[in-house]
């Protein structure tokens, strides 16, 4: 059941990450912390609409907001993109069972034709 | 391999056979070489389509034995890009027995979760022995431009590496 949650959890960083928009606020926040208003800077957006995306970054734990109550400055937190590595890295094992049982068949065909040839 | 230029949402493995590069590209290409060592372990491929052109479609079977009996696991995908004896590209995902890409509650995977993931595979002879390397990335099936996202996310992630705290 622990995969059904982790999976849930990497769906939700996946669908943060798909957004350009997110993605630059993320590449903001790995140079420091950064108040909404500084984030909003580069973007011809209004406080809202990167408010909005601030919010999705946050549920996806990416971000996190101070509790100092004005400024409440957004900090990134990169533990959810170790798990979408950790994901990927699920197959690993899968793909190597499989070349090692290819090398093992490659092994037979060629101990089939020396017998032939012979 | 060192795994500093490893991609971080892909899997990648590099290889070398005892095998002429002909024969490598016949493991992925011909139904029956792909049969024999596909299927993880306790699992057999009863069916597998692979026609290898550009645009053509590849589906496969994976039957594994459960306590209600066999249980059948169909994945359909397109190849990419085909060159003979050098690179071979496709998409993969969990489909019905026609093809049909299944949507993801119906596979018990959480909306959202990549779905659709592509393998690359290119090979290289080397003295008549052939280097393999697989590269299978996880693109999240429901955003445009996946490679491009994949490509971003590595970006991302060198720079979190190179100016974040961890």
């Amino acid at each position: 059941m622990t995969i059904t949650i982790e999976e849930d959890r990497l769906s939700e960083t996946f669908a943060a990450l798909a957004s350009s928009t997110r993605r630059a606020i993320l590449t903001r926040l790995a140079e420091g912390e950064a108040t909404v208003n500084e984030l909003a800077e580069p973007f011809e957006m209004t406080l809202p609409a990167i408010s909005k995306h601030i919010k999705v970054l946050e549920r996806a734990g990416l971000v996190r907001r101070g509790q100092r109550a004005q400024y409440r400055p957004c900090a990134l937190d990169a533990g959810p993109l170790e798990q979408v590595s950790t994901w990927a890295e699920q197959y690993r094992p899968v793909w190597e069972a499989r070349f090692d049982r290819m090398d093992d068949y490659l092994t037979r065909l060629r101990r089939t034709k020396d017998r032939r040839t012979r | 391999m060192t795994d500093s230029n490893r991609p971080r949402d892909a899997v990648v493995i590099v290889r070398s056979f005892d095998a002429p590069v002909d024969l490598i590209w016949q493991m992925w290409t011909d139904r029956e070489h792909f049969k024999a060592w596909y299927g993880p372990d306790g699992a057999s491929i009863p069916a597998a389509k692979l026609d290898v052109r550009v645009g053509g479609t590849r589906l496969v079977c994976m039957e594994m034995q459960s306590p209600d009996g066999p249980m059948q696991m169909w994945f359909a995908g397109e190849y990419r890009e085909v060159v003979e004896n050098e690179l071979l590209v496709y998409t993969e995902a969990m489909s019905d027995e026609n093809g049909n890409v299944s949507s993801p509650p119906d596979t018990g995977m959480p909306e959202g979760h990549p779905m659709t993931t592509e393998v690359r595979v290119e090979l290289q002879d080397v003295g008549g022995r052939t280097k393999m390397v697989m590269t299978h990335t996880g693109v999240p099936g429901d955003s445009a431009g996946a490679a491009g996202w994949a490509m971003a996310l590595d970006k991302l992630a060198d720079h979190i590496e190179a100016h974040g705290d961890r």
